[in-house]
């Protein structure tokens, strides 16, 4: 179970048999459910800040799951242990899986040394959207910054993920940059190992 | 409802994504609802229906927009709509119409896949496996994509796999055929 | 079909030179009257303040599609004069042409309604009408911030039909 409460854990799930993972279904199915993740999450909150980290809770715990899914399913449970691993794990193993192909692209941050991006020229989540104007800097792309702490949480690489819209030269659509910035531990670890 | 042919243009075939984001995505509204009703679950049921009739009256367009639109005889017609059309379009499963009510008003949906319930458990707290039905947004869904072709039904589960039933069935009801209504008087 | 007084009364706007300027005016409502969108491309004339002006307009509509059901010669199904259809019911219109415009107009099943009004010599429209439910669909019923029922806001949306509507011939 995905966590229907915080009663049961994954543990049973494992001895079941796993999907393969092939199963396709139509891109409006997720279209729609996710409309309604929003749109009954806009019920829950007072504004955009919250309506963004309530998204990133309900993508953590998606990415929490598509990793224990992967790690059994693709790497017989050997999980990664060095940053840039886990990173381009997550750029193409987990993109490919949740989204059909690998991420647009993946670029350490130039200013800051803890600071990573994944960027997306469209964002599933953020295809079919139009943001109004009373909602300021709202992005969807929260519960995939939410999905990425997940993975990223789950393998031991703690990080802030945070979505952001990011204006494209002589394109009309902004594309979305998924800005991690790794816990300072991680940095100190990674160092170590040298 | 209306009987389907593939519409031409190629801007209407049905993109595919792996099913695991939906089944994911659900399980994570499932458990939100979970914790916001403090596993109140007759209440987590009734949000579920509401947010499947929300979800009903976008995706009805989806459906007629992607398929040729011509209205259904009668129930049964729809009946075999929903299943071998909507189900098969939305979520590439194609659950059986069975079990037909002698006055052709109700029927079962007998789902032998379901990838919103795919490698799921409900939670071991005595309770969910007898009051909480975890597909409920599938029922709202249908009555609110129903009612905007203008049939108001009714349609709860009466059992699911996941409970440890033998297998997850629906029942649909058709209740009345809505009028158009009238333009607003002036005044 | 000619509504109201003599064919070629006043003459007819010029013919569009150049494609991209046939389109007028678009109406969207949806079962209930509410006009979910309405935009204008090229409409000098204005006498009605925009809420009248809905309200007409889909009362027209209203009637017209009840008028043109009893009269058709072909069915004997046919409801009373005034009498709501189902959409899909019986016969539809699905255009009409006066000297100066053409309206036309598409309902979906679901109780949609699209009207556009362009210049009188453009062609049948009921593709292009099916194109634009197709944007909304993709950009309105799909948008996550979108309520249903409500006017329309979208961006994304209106980029796309202003692109679209100026192919149309």
């Amino acid at each position: 179970m995905i966590g229907v409460g915080k009663i049961k854990q994954y543990s049973n799930v494992l001895d079941k048999p796993l999907s393969k993972g092939k199963q396709e279904v139509s891109l409006s199915a997720f279209s729609f459910l996710f409309s309604e993740l929003v749109q009954y999450n806009q019920t829950q909150v007072d504004n955009i800040a919250e309506l963004e980290r309530r998204l990133e809770d309900a993508g953590y715990s998606v990415g929490a799951r598509v990793l224990e899914l992967l790690c059994h399913r693709e790497k017989g449970n050997r999980r990664e242990t060095r940053l840039l691993g886990i990173l381009s794990f997550v750029h193409s193993t987990v993109w490919k899986v949740l989204f059909g192909k690998v991420a647009d692209s993946l670029e350490k941050g130039t200013e800051h040394e803890d600071e990573y991006m994944i960027s997306e020229k469209e964002l599933l989540v953020n295809r079919f959207i139009s943001i109004p104007k009373d909602m300021g800097t709202f992005n969807c792309g929260a519960f995939v910054a939410g999905i990425v702490r997940g993975v990223l949480d789950g393998a031991g690489f703690p990080a802030v993920v945070t979505a952001h819209f990011v204006p494209v030269e002589g394109q009309q659509r902004p594309r979305t940059t998924i800005l991690i910035k790794f816990a300072e531990e991680v940095l100190r670890r990674e160092a170590r190992l040298g | 409802m209306v009987k389907s042919e593939t519409f031409p243009a190629s801007r209407n075939r049905v993109e595919k994504v792996n099913a695991e984001l939906v089944t994911l995505t659900y399980g994570t509204i499932v458990a939100q609802l979970c914790q916001d009703y403090e596993n109140n679950y007759a209440q987590v049921n009734q949000q579920l229906d509401k947010m499947g009739y929300n979800i009903g009256v976008r995706l009805i367009e989806d459906y007629l927009a992607k398929t040729a639109t011509a209205r259904c005889n009668n129930f049964r017609e729809t009946a075999d709509m929903i299943s071998k059309i909507g189900f098969k379009i939305f979520l590439n499963t194609t659950p059986t119409a069975t079990n037909w009510s002698a006055d052709g008003k109700s029927f079962s949906l007998i789902l032998d896949e379901n990838p919103l319930a795919d490698f799921v458990e409900l939670p071991d707290d005595g309770r969910a496996q007898d009051e909480l039905w975890f597909s409920n947004i599938l029922c709202g869904v249908l009555r609110g994509a129903l009612e905007m072709v203008q049939m108001s039904i009714e349609a709860h589960f009466v059992s699911d796999t996941l409970r440890g039933n033998d297998s997850t069935e629906m029942r649909v009801t058709l209740l009345k055929y809505i009028d158009d209504e009238l333009p607003p008087d002036d005044d | 079909m000619q509504f109201f007084g003599g064919s070629d009364v006043s003459p007819s706007p010029p013919a569009p030179t150049a494609a991209g300027h046939n389109a007028n005016v678009m109406y969207m409502f949806n079962r209930n009257g509410v006009c979910l969108f309405y935009r204008e491309w090229n409409r000098p004339l204005r006498t009605l303040n925009p809420q009248q002006d809905h309200k007409l307009m889909f009362g027209l509509l209203f009637s017209l599609k009840s008028l043109t059901a009893k009269m058709d010669p072909t069915s004997g199904d046919k409801g009373n004069l005034g009498v709501p259809q189902l959409p899909g019911q019986g016969c539809s219109f699905h255009s009409f042409r006066t000297n100066t415009y053409k309206l036309s107009f598409m309902e979906s099943p679901s109780g949609i309604k699209i009207i556009l009004v362009t210049h009188p010599r453009t062609g049948d429209l009921r593709e292009a009408l099916k194109y634009i439910y197709s944007l909304y669909v993709e950009y309105v019923a799909k948008n996550p911030l979108y309520n249903p029922g409500t006017p329309v806001r979208c961006d994304l949306f209106d980029t796309n039909l202003d692109q679209y509507v100026r192919s149309i011939s």
